[in-house]
């Protein structure tokens, strides 16, 4: 029993010691504490802003996992200071500690990001290739999908076609329930809660490399977009009256619109806001072309690349892009890190 | 990153395993999406059965089998009272396809529980083959496997069966073998010198004497089965787990509360009826 006192006693000792001589070394200033966001573009521009930050600003960061919702709320309570990837204005979350003034979305850092319905190309002009024939060659538009139910046939009930709805809880899964209405679809189809990002991801990757047809709700920045050749059903234009009565689950009678253009902000927890000037006037000035990014995101899923190294490389590949958001001296400082 | 660890000793073989599942997804996996069309056809085929029921019905069917499971008339009106209340909160549909669900793996789980329990119990070699492999199915994130499953087999409520029977079928078969194993020898002796053969050796005293075991197995399996729901939801499986993601994933505590509720009452229901039938033939 003595013994084993005097060897807790020993270990004790020892973790504080360690302990000491960690916090000694460490810098004065705490750590920027940026959520570690599991989506591909999410990880990607953490990984980017992460090392400008480093290397121009010579601030240390870290990150911390977390769902989106868990996320939000820590920075509203300034656990996390960074969200590198924030739909502002689309939880509740969100906009009920923006409201507060706890949490601030910085820029437009992805223009021209998207949602809608997607089909792969080859459902409408077949692939050769593959020896796929088009099944739905006049596929064109929403309006178009009263034709091809058959096409899209839903296994658990084999009369209807299948829609696959993104994860349950997202504010695009009322959105799109809607736009089943609106479009006169909601009897032709069934509205297939994906349930998880991943299964998603999943069910359309197994289709298209199987070559069947697929019905899906997607967005864009994501790697799918840069990996295959997808086509975009087309919506009736923008009309911000039908919209608020897509994003109104209780609306008896919607009415068909696009999706509100996504703006895809940085999120920024108050304190941070006012502790660091110099990286809010860069986070505002953040703006990744879609394309480039889109094909970046598609080369770091394909060859399994970890965020870091796809961010490095990026950098490394497109300075035009990035220089522009930073002062000559900061942005010769990451230029000489690379 | 690598933490002091020498580099030359480490390796991956996470191309390899990505490899195998892109092979098997173009090789195989129309042919498994038929299969699994066929299960579904028997989930679908169930939950379509109970919407037929009117609701009275089916909560007096199970407060009868609560009442026949208890002798206990108190106990099988507060059961059914306990299922009236799901439907009262709305998840009435939701609560179908979760009871369709739970059932059919609970008798997947039977058919291929109880005779692997068996087989574990007679066969030394097989236990200590199969014994690792129990490990490895209960401790397994469940998503490692669901999603190479899903891109077979395509997304909804076949993968959230297989998910269900992998999670919830250890200790059926753990308990079928500890009740088997635990029979006094001597009387399986004298059954023995009595002219019963192997089968009726098990038919007729083994498996009575050691049912209280399994039934505590069954019951097990479908608790766990039930604790399952909330990740069949996050592969398209519909019921009661649906609302509970979305509760949590749109900060809807209430919403989260009640349909985490509704799981927990239909729990009890199925809880109370199977164990006292599991004691009724003690």
């Amino acid at each position: 029993m003595k013994r084993l006192s005097m060897l807790m006693a020993g270990l004790m000792l020892a973790i504080s010691l360690a302990s000491n001589a960690i916090t000694a070394s460490a810098d004065t200033r705490p750590p920027i504490r940026f959520g570690d966001i599991t989506w591909e573009s999410g990880a990607f521009t953490t990984e980017i802003l992460r090392r400008i930050v480093e290397k121009g600003y010579g601030y240390p960061t870290e990150t911390l996992p977390g769902s989106t919702v868990s996320m939000e709320v820590a920075l509203a309570r300034n656990d996390l200071q960074v969200i590198a990837e924030e739909w502002a204005g689309r939880s509740p979350a969100w906009n009920k500690a923006e409201q507060a003034g706890q949490v601030f979305a910085l820029g437009d850092i992805v223009k021209n990001a998207e949602e809608g319905w997607w089909i792969p190309a080859y459902v409408v002009k077949g692939d050769p290739a593959r020896n796929l024939a088009p099944l739905a060659p006049e596929l064109r538009s929403v309006a178009d999908l009263k034709r091809y139910p058959q096409v899209f046939r839903d296994p658990e009930s084999p009369d209807k076609g299948r829609f696959l709805n993104s994860p349950s809880g997202w504010t695009s899964e009322t959105v799109n329930s809607q736009k089943l209405k609106a479009y006169g679809l909601d009897t032709l189809y069934s509205n297939f809660r994906s349930g998880s990002g991943a299964a998603l991801d999943a069910e359309i990757n197994s289709s298209i490399r199987r070559g069947q047809p697929v019905l899906f709700y997607y967005w864009s920045p994501t790697p799918l977009m840069g990996r295959h050749e997808l086509i975009r059903l087309e919506e009736p234009a923008y009309d911000a009256a039908a919209w608020a009565t897509l994003t109104d689950p209780k609306n008896p009678a919607p009415r068909g619109s696009r999706s509100l253009p996504a703006k895809l902000s940085i999120g920024v927890s108050a304190a941070f806001h006012e502790a660091y000037p110099e990286l809010v006037a860069f986070f505002e000035k953040v703006d990744l072309p879609i394309d480039l990014l889109n094909k970046a995101l598609a080369r770091m899923s394909e060859t399994r690349q970890p965020p870091e190294a796809a961010a490095h490389a990026f950098l490394r590949d497109n300075p035009d892009v990035w220089k522009p958001w930073l002062p000559d001296e900061v942005a010769r400082k990451v230029e000489a890190s690379l | 990153m690598n933490g002091g660890f020498p580099e030359a000793l480490q390796f991956s073989f996470a191309e390899r395993v990505n490899r195998l599942v892109d092979w098997l997804v173009l090789n195989y996996g129309d042919q498994l999406r038929a299969l699994s069309d066929s299960l579904l056809q028997l989930l679908v085929g169930l939950e379509n059965i109970l919407r037929l029921i009117p609701w009275w019905l089916l909560l007096l069917m199970v407060g009868l089998l609560a009442w026949h499971a208890t002798r206990n008339l108190p106990r099988a009106v507060l059961l059914g009272g306990l299922l009236m209340l799901i439907g009262m909160l709305g998840l009435w549909d939701k609560l179908l396809q979760t009871l369709a669900l739970v059932l059919v793996s609970t008798g997947l789980c039977v058919l291929i529980g109880v005779p692997l329990g068996i087989l574990l119990a007679s066969k030394p070699t097989a236990r200590r083959l199969l014994l690792p492999v129990l490990d490895v199915m209960q401790t397994l994130p469940a998503f490692v496997y669901l999603i190479p499953v899903l891109m077979l087999f395509g997304l909804g409520k076949v993968p959230a069966v297989f998910a269900t029977l992998i999670y919830a079928l250890p200790p059926l078969v753990r308990l079928t073998e500890l009740g088997l194993s635990q029979i006094d020898p001597s009387l399986l002796k004298a059954a023995r010198g009595l002219g019963a053969n192997r089968w009726q050796r098990l038919r007729r005293i083994a498996l009575p004497i050691a049912l209280p075991s399994i039934m505590a197995g069954l019951n097990q399996s479908v608790m766990m089965a039930l604790s399952m729901v909330v990740v069949a939801s996050m592969i398209g499986a519909r019921g009661l787990g649906e609302d509970v993601l979305a509760g949590i994933q749109t900060l809807n505590v209430g919403q989260g509360v009640e349909a985490g509720l509704a799981i927990v009452a239909l729990a009890m229901v199925i809880d109370r009826i199977s164990q006292a039938y599991g004691q009724l033939k003690r």
